[in-house]
């Protein structure tokens, strides 16, 4: 667990919190190099990322502060996006920020087309993929900049929350332990 | 001085005495004297005891952790496509082309990869729903009562005083029993009556070492047991495998030549029976393992062969991908399906946790070790079914009967990466979703593409 002020306040909390426990025994066991935090190597050991063509987004996502790796903290509140208390809104920041590479808060053409490469592999040309992502940026662009706000992408998206499976049953302590960390760094 | 030897051999023959007429004799007719059983339903009776006494001191204390055994990720089995769909809110006119949501797919899949993986937790020993009273899987719990601790000292004691060196001494009287049986029995010419022995030593060695684990067996379906001339696969857990199945039939065992103990061992059975053994370069020549393996197979007279497609053990969870070798060798298969009970020990041999050596101490300071194997009918391939196939169906039906899950990963990828070829595939199941009715073209034609939704 972290070294900082907010990760001792996490060790407290966390003889209480069963599934905190849990995360962390995870967070250990994926650590592999035992240095506190996560690299890319390490989350590319576990096979079903492997085969994820997106793994590099998710990694990312993750790594708030940019430091291309994932400390507990970071893991923690990567994983609390789907949470079964989550809400509309966490679910759509977070399907933003998949597409938005260099997170200035807008998607642009390069980027969707990027994430869209990814997706896709070679199976189809490079000129379709450029339709397709013409054709997004079109209907969803209101503004006319050529780009995507979050604003914007609200509108087009509709993520159903209440039909939303394959969450982590995380619970209240973890958005506590959030809301302390948040408080910490304020 | 004098004395210390008249001792010494005073121990030694009752030692003899009791491992012959108790263990030996018994062993040789295939009957128990009832001693494990009895041990079992104690042992069973104290679990029980303490798991309930385990619970009531959990209720009392509401401050310590409850151990979440069961996944903590609820996942929904869908197919990409599902999902997919359930994710776009079953939008019709955004079918068949790129929708923003998509990418919310793959990261949510990542996600539940991250939290718990269905794969890598096979290579570790599953976690237990109630503490058995053994100091290695006290993990989650924590002083309860002064009667528990009690029980588990004296669990200690009995385990390692008491049962420790009867099991090892057990041990090594069986496995050298059985090097100087087989050498005997090789001196015999050839007839049915030194098949007839050496299957009988074989047996009778196996019982022994068995018993120096304190293993029950419970064999159901006798009737499908393979028969001369056939191939046996089971799934892999441990390397006493070999000795569970070896106590009620004959096999003739595949593997690689060892040096040492078990390289000694491997020379003086083949005396006897005629088990297939590889040099290390030949193993890697995947003709000649293959040839020599139907040899064996064609003569109908011979033992059955006794193989583990997965090719490493895996922790008794669930069966992994069977490599179509053993399938491609022809003949009649002859599934078996082992699980392990793991309240009383944990068979599963972590090879990169722990040695042979270490491996078998645990074991032999367990509880007891309690299985149950199910010999499943027989089956062949069948017209239009490739080996991966059968490899496949052999595979689903072992994993039923077991109550094991049926996962299509390979056991090696605890040692190596995942190949490209499955990350591509994800990338084209997700192109064939979104190229529809005519909104992308491809690069192969809108006819080979097109798919119904």
């Amino acid at each position: 667990m972290g070294t900082s002020a907010a990760g001792n306040r996490l060790c407290v909390i966390s003889e209480e919190g069963g599934e905190i426990r849990r995360l962390g025994k995870r967070f250990r066991k994926l650590d592999l190099d035992g240095s506190g935090s996560l690299s890319v190597d390490d989350f590319m050991s576990l096979p079903e990322l492997q085969q994820n063509p997106l793994v590099r987004r998710i990694i990312d996502i993750f790594d708030t502060d940019g430091n291309g790796e994932i400390d507990f903290i970071e893991f923690i509140r990567g994983v609390s996006q789907f949470s079964i208390r989550g809400n509309q809104q966490q679910k759509l920041n977070f399907a933003f920020r998949v597409y938005d590479v260099d997170k200035d808060g807008f998607i642009s053409n390069g980027e969707l087309f990027q994430v869209l490469k990814a997706m896709v592999g070679s199976n189809l040309q490079d000129a379709a993929l450029q339709q397709a992502v013409d054709k997004t940026i079109l209907s969803a662009d209101r503004d006319g900049d050529g780009r995507i706000s979050f604003h914007e992408f609200c509108t087009v998206v509709d993520l159903v929350v209440s039909h939303q499976h394959g969450h982590t049953q995380l619970g209240p302590l973890v958005q506590k332990v959030l809301v302390l960390n948040k408080t910490h760094q304020t | 001085m004098e004395n210390l030897w008249y001792v010494a051999g005073t121990i030694f023959q009752l030692w003899m005495f009791v491992v012959v007429f108790f263990i030996m004799l018994p062993a040789m007719f295939g009957l128990s004297l009832g001693v494990t059983e009895v041990y079992i339903q104690v042992l069973v009776k104290i679990l029980e005891w303490a798991t309930l006494r385990i619970q009531r001191g959990q209720q009392e204390q509401p401050s310590a952790p409850i151990p979440l055994h069961t996944g903590i990720i609820e996942r929904v089995g869908g197919s990409m496509e599902e999902e997919m769909w359930q994710l776009r809110c079953s939008r019709p006119e955004a079918a068949g082309a790129f929708c923003l949501s998509d990418g919310v797919y793959f990261c949510k899949k990542g996600l539940e990869s991250i939290v718990e993986d269905q794969v890598t937790q096979r290579f570790s020993s599953e976690e237990l729903a109630s503490w058995n009273l053994l100091t290695r899987t006290n993990q989650n719990f924590y002083y309860i009562s002064l009667r528990l601790t009690i029980i588990w000292g004296l669990g200690v004691f009995v385990r390692y005083c008491v049962l420790l060196p009867f099991r090892i001494a057990l041990a090594s009287t069986g496995i050298s029993w059985l090097v100087i049986g087989t050498c005997v029995v090789g001196f015999l010419p050839e007839s049915s009556a030194k098949n007839w022995l050496s299957e009988l030593v074989h047996l009778t060695c196996y019982r022994i070492c068995a018993r120096g684990l304190s293993a029950t067996i419970h064999y159901h379906n006798k009737e499908n047991r393979p028969q001369k001339g056939g191939i046996c696969v089971a799934n892999h857990t441990t390397p006493i495998d070999v000795v569970i199945l070896a106590n009620d039939g004959c096999y003739a065992m595949v593997g690689q030549t060892h040096g040492g103990l078990l390289g000694i061992l491997q020379k003086s059975m083949v005396r006897s029976c005629p088990h297939v053994w590889f040099e290390r370069s030949e193993m890697k020549d995947r003709n000649t393992v293959t040839r020599r393996l139907r040899h064996h197979v064609a003569a109908k007279t011979k033992l059955p062969i006794l193989i583990f497609p997965e090719g490493t053990c895996v922790n008794n969870t669930s069966v992994m991908m069977f490599k179509k070798g053993s399938f491609e060798i022809g003949g009649t298969i002859y599934p078996v399906a082992i699980k392990y009970d793991r309240r009383f020990g944990d068979a599963f041999w972590n090879s990169s946790k722990y040695n042979m050596v270490s491996y078998l101490l645990r074991m032999m300071t367990s509880w007891a070790i309690v299985v149950n194997v199910w010999y499943l009918p027989p089956m062949t391939i069948q017209d239009g079914e490739d080996a991966a196939q059968f490899a496949n169906r052999v595979k689903s039906v072992i994993a039923h009967q077991g109550g094991l899950l049926d996962l299509a990963w390979d056991g090696g990828l605890k040692r190596c990466k995942v190949k490209d070829s499955l990350k591509e595939e994800q990338q084209k199941m997700y192109s064939n979703i979104i190229v529809g009715q005519n909104h992308i073209r491809t690069t192969k034609t809108c006819s080979e593409t097109r798919e119904d939704q």
